[in-house]
């Protein structure tokens, strides 16, 4: 049998699947008897996953009928006999001896370095700024999925493509811009118009040109007009309208 | 072809509320799927296909490959649903956990070798719209991953990537990287912490 710390080192390889049979085998029967393990490996495998999100490819139109097809006529497993092994106790890092002692560790570094705080601190942001894209994101893909999606493109005055992809049962567009960057200093804004006073409906980050925006409420808006502001955009569009895509 | 040529839509609601069915989330659509729910399971594949088969993808390269990939994997999604246990985990990670393990059984076995050198790749025809929200999706999805991956040291990243990605063992992982097996390992499980805390990643057990 190997050392437990060195058979426990094989958490990541074995979540990333990236383990032979053997080995695999061997770590299992480890998980079976390690609840901290068990724990760790949970939340590791939960993090591999997440890097599925980066891999989103458009399935092929006729695999889905094939797959609801075959589930027509797949007989499912029953649920699990409730298992009689001690209940898991929900055991969090910091009491996992291992990662006490790199906690420890970490603790030491700090306090030599006066670095950790900072490095927290970033850590803070970087979770706060990747928990927002998450949910742009999911808003976003809720949109591209809905039932009702309808796209349209439009040319770009001076070169390039604006397309929207607008969902009215989600009253709100996703708005793809790929052209050239509106130069230093200036930025693209989009604009909903709806017969009234064009509404500005976000403006992109200064010198930007392909972005990928989430409009919210555009609601009965008849079309989506693109323009050059000054950076941080304009109260009200300046002409000319470099791009419009009917909404209806 | 383009999308001006589709017709407009009506709305059937204009309120701040949708009529569509809330967005459901995975979890829950996929206890209806463990109870035998086929609406429900239609749903789900809605929402998880486009990452299954993207995942499988990415792991395979070839599309037909993907495709067979995808639609096993999906189809043990609903064979095992009454297996999941939302106590180990997200039921998008199980479901990804299930893609990720078949596309590399796929990858690891010799059959797949022979496969991949007499298949020519069909791929299916996309329409523009698949296109556009390829291009959207993929543009916001790397985001936060990505982000969290570059805070990872070089070693990490390439550990982890080259095996989840590539479906390499970690002993050939070493060997593409030049690194020691225990090294190797070590920074696959230490990356994995640094990204399961950059990306708040939380199991409640």
């Amino acid at each position: 049998m190997t050392q437990p710390e060195e058979i426990h080192s094989l958490a990541g390889a074995y979540v990333l699947h990236a383990l032979e049979e053997a080995e695999r085998e061997t770590f299992v029967q480890h998980l079976r008897g390690c609840v901290a393990c068990a724990a760790e490996v949970a939340e590791l495998n939960e993090t591999a996953a997440r890097l599925a999100e980066d891999t989103w490819s458009v399935p092929p139109p006729a695999m889905r009928e094939q797959v609801l097809a075959a589930v027509r006529r797949t007989r499912q497993l029953p649920p699990p006999r409730p298992v009689r092994e001690p209940r898991r106790a929900p055991v969090r890092w910091w009491r996992h001896p291992a990662a006490l002692t790199a906690a420890a560790c970490l603790l030491v570094a700090a306090l030599v370095g006066g670095v950790y705080g900072v490095q927290e601190q970033r850590l803070r942001e970087e979770r706060a700024a990747t928990l927002a894209a998450q949910q742009e994101l999911a808003r976003t893909q809720a949109v591209l999925t809905a039932p009702d999606a309808t796209v349209r493109t439009a040319d770009v005055a001076g070169g390039g493509k604006v397309t929207v992809v607008a969902a009215p049962s989600r009253d709100a567009a996703v708005v793809l811009l790929a052209t050239h960057s509106p130069g230093a200093q200036k930025a693209y804004q989009l604009w909903l118009m709806d017969g009234g006073t064009p509404r500005s409906a976000g403006v992109l980050a200064a010198g930007q040109g392909s972005a990928t925006h989430l409009v919210d409420g555009v609601g009965a808006a008849d079309a989506l007009g693109v323009t050059v502001e000054p950076e941080g955009g304009s109260a009200s569009p300046t002409l000319p309208i470099i791009a419009q895509i009917p909404m209806k | 072809m383009n999308g001006d040529e589709q017709p407009y839509q009506r709305p059937e609601h204009l309120t701040a509320v949708p009529g569509a069915p809330a967005p459901a989330d995975a979890e829950s659509l996929l206890r209806a799927v463990a109870r035998g729910d086929e609406a429900a399971f239609t749903r789900l594949y809605d929402l998880v296909a486009p990452r299954v088969y993207g995942l499988a993808r990415r792991v395979l390269r070839d599309p037909a490959q993907a495709e067979e990939v995808a639609q096993e994997a999906l189809l043990e999604v609903w064979r095992t649903a009454s297996r999941f246990d939302s106590a180990r985990g997200s039921a998008t990670a199980w479901i990804f956990t299930i893609t990720h393990r078949r596309a590399v059984d796929r990858v690891r076995s010799e059959q797949a070798a022979l496969d991949r050198v007499q298949r020519l790749a069909p791929e299916a025809t996309q329409t523009p719209a698949d296109e556009v929200v390829e291009q959207a999706t993929a543009h916001l999805q790397r985001q936060a991953v990505r982000r969290c991956l570059r805070t990872l040291t070089e070693l990490q990243r390439e550990a982890i990537t080259l095996a989840y990605y590539g479906g390499y063992t970690y002993q050939q992982v070493a060997q593409l990287l030049g690194a020691g097996l225990p090294t190797v390992k070590t920074r696959m499980r230490d990356g994995l912490i640094r990204l399961r805390d950059c990306l708040g990643v939380e199991v409640a057990a």
